[in-house]
């Protein structure tokens, strides 16, 4: 039963629910009326284009816990969506939301859209950890050269425990006086060495 | 030889049937508000914060605790987080993020002991922004973990990024 | 400081349930939802009732907690209570008409177009297949087969006995090998 109407018809089945974001979820009753509608509009775009939308509720969300004014709500809610499109564009239709998010996070530290890029084709698995220890060590104040080459000469073969591991090391040197910058070398160095064939 | 054929037939729906079948990520979400309905008032203040006189800005530990998952044929896997911060003279701490809908109700924090308080949080593969909420006004990110560089609200917050295990 | 990993087994978790922290069973949630989901998605046929199910059985299973009597099996104890949210939405929806809807894997252009055919029309023949159970079958068939639980936890967690489970079972087996070998003579 091989027939591309079948393969239709079975399509066809596939049913998407589509409404307005506000008159689904409760968690938009914390907005008030004015910043819940424009707030809506801007989820229900990205929703459109196929951007995860849950990052944006709760930025949202956090905006009311805060205490922001409905202008700077919408504005951080427009501002993530723009920089989620963004992040796409550099990681690929297929990057998860959580890779969006790191993804987001990164070019926010500095990155650019093409580092992203090269991320993508060096590392063959999630790139959340290592996209958000770029943005980490940059928080750090590692310069984003530094951060984003460091992690580029790890991504092809690191586990994303040693991402981690490896951002706390220079945390730690950073925290006892070693310059950022220098920091990040010596640790790389010093991962180089470990990895080094014959190492056990 | 009728059998066997059947039991190949029965294997591959079996295989098929045990693959992971996505699940709307707001359940956890709207369980969590329905339970935090249901919770009682404000618990009593813990008598050992009154015995600690310490400074008003308390140094925040944050230890992370990651639970044993149970993830047989599922599909994005949760591990448990322990959340702890150091605040002896604290009435009540929150903590508020990404993955509890900044809402204070659904992370409530208890006091253990030497004024530490913790709670226990769910968390998939992914990076969140976090805060603790202290005595339902004060805003005190994790000193303990990254800065959140991408704030928009002039309060600060942490991150945390919980990779996907490999 | 830093990320220490030990282990925090259901029972301790429904003991600090138990003792106020709500979060904890955030946790409780989390680790059950998928496998769950998954039972109620195949049971119902639909995927609304089927969240519904599982968001109804969580919550009851919350405010029942001090009746889970062996909180390490907790597991086994939350099947108990989807499987009756299970039945009841069934009974509910029985009337109306059954679209069993499976999530595509992946985009049309990915792999060869013949395989991917193929696989869609697989998914499709099993979810009828299944849709066409007696639900007590179909239920039986579910948690031996898929949910992997022993006749002696199906039997606490449906209340049947295990030589009816085991003739419900293998009359499961035997339809949907019927139903099956029907569809691909369509």
């Amino acid at each position: 039963m091989r027939s591309l109407a079948a393969c239709l018809g079975l399509i066809a089945c596939l049913l998407v629910f589509v409404g307005s974001a506000a008159a689904q979820d409760p968690r938009y009753e914390r907005l008030d009326p004015d910043t819940r509608a424009r707030v809506s509009a801007v989820i229900d775009s990205a929703r459109t284009v196929g951007l995860p939308t849950e990052p944006l509720i709760q930025r949202a969300l956090e905006g009311v816990l805060k205490g922001a004014g409905s202008d700077r709500i919408v504005a951080a809610v427009r501002r993530l969506a723009v920089d989620l499109g963004v992040a796409r564009s550099a990681l690929g239709s297929g990057a998860s939301s959580a890779e969006l998010e790191a993804g987001v996070a990164a070019l926010r530290a500095g990155a650019t859209p093409t580092v992203l890029a090269h991320l993508r084709e060096r590392r063959h698995q999630s790139l959340t950890v290592a996209l958000a220890v770029l943005a980490d060590l940059a928080a750090r104040g590692v310069p984003v050269d530094s951060a984003a080459a460091a992690v580029l000469v790890l991504a092809p073969t690191a586990r994303d425990a040693d991402l981690v591991e490896f951002r706390r090391a220079v945390e730690r040197d950073i925290a006892l006086g070693a310059p950022p910058a220098a920091a990040t070398s010596v640790r790389l160095d010093a991962t180089a060495r470990a990895a080094a064939p014959g190492r056990p | 030889m009728f059998e066997h054929a059947e039991d190949e037939i029965m294997e591959r729906v079996i295989r098929q049937l045990r693959k992971p079948v996505a699940i709307d990520e707001g359940l956890d979400a709207r369980v969590m508000r329905a339970i935090a309905a249901d919770a009682r008032p404000a618990r009593q203040r813990p008598a050992l914060v009154r015995r600690w006189p310490l400074l008003a800005a308390a140094a925040a530990v944050a230890g992370l605790v990651i639970a044993q998952p149970w993830s047989q044929g599922s599909g994005v896997r949760s591990d448990s987080y322990q959340f702890v911060l150091v605040a002896p003279q604290a009435a009540s701490v929150a903590l508020v993020g990404d993955f509890n809908d900044w809402d204070p109700a659904r992370s409530p924090m208890r006091a253990t002991h030497s004024g530490l308080w913790a709670t226990i949080v769910p968390l998939a593969p992914g990076r969140y922004h976090y805060a603790f909420l202290v005595n339902g006004i004060e805003w005190r990110p994790d000193p303990a973990a990254p800065a959140a560089l991408d704030d928009d609200f002039g309060s600060p917050s942490s991150v945390v990024t919980v990779g996907g295990g490999s | 400081m830093g990320i220490r990993k030990v282990e925090v087994s259901d029972a301790e978790l429904v003991r600090r349930v138990r003792g106020g922290d709500i979060a904890a069973f955030g946790a409780l949630v989390a680790r059950y939802r998928d496998r769950l989901g998954r039972y109620a998605v195949h049971m119902t046929g639909d995927r609304e009732d089927a969240e519904e199910a599982l968001q109804d059985a969580f919550v009851r299973a919350y405010r029942s907690l001090a009746r889970c009597d062996d909180p390490g099996r907790f597991g086994a104890w939350l099947y108990g209570i989807l499987v009756n949210r299970c039945r009841t939405v069934g009974a509910r929806a029985s009337r109306r008409r059954r679209l069993f809807i499976r999530e595509v894997e992946g985009t049309l252009n990915e792999s060869t177009g013949a395989d991917f055919i193929d696989r869609l029309e697989w998914d499709d023949a099993v979810s009828r297949a299944l849709a066409r159970l007696a639900p007590e079958h179909r239920e039986a068939f579910l948690l031996k087969h898929v949910e992997d639980l022993e006749y002696e936890e199906i039997a606490r967690v449906t209340g049947a006995g295990i030589s009816a489970l085991k003739m419900r079972v293998k009359r499961a087996r035997e339809q949907l090998q019927r139903f099956l070998r029907e569809a691909e003579h369509v």
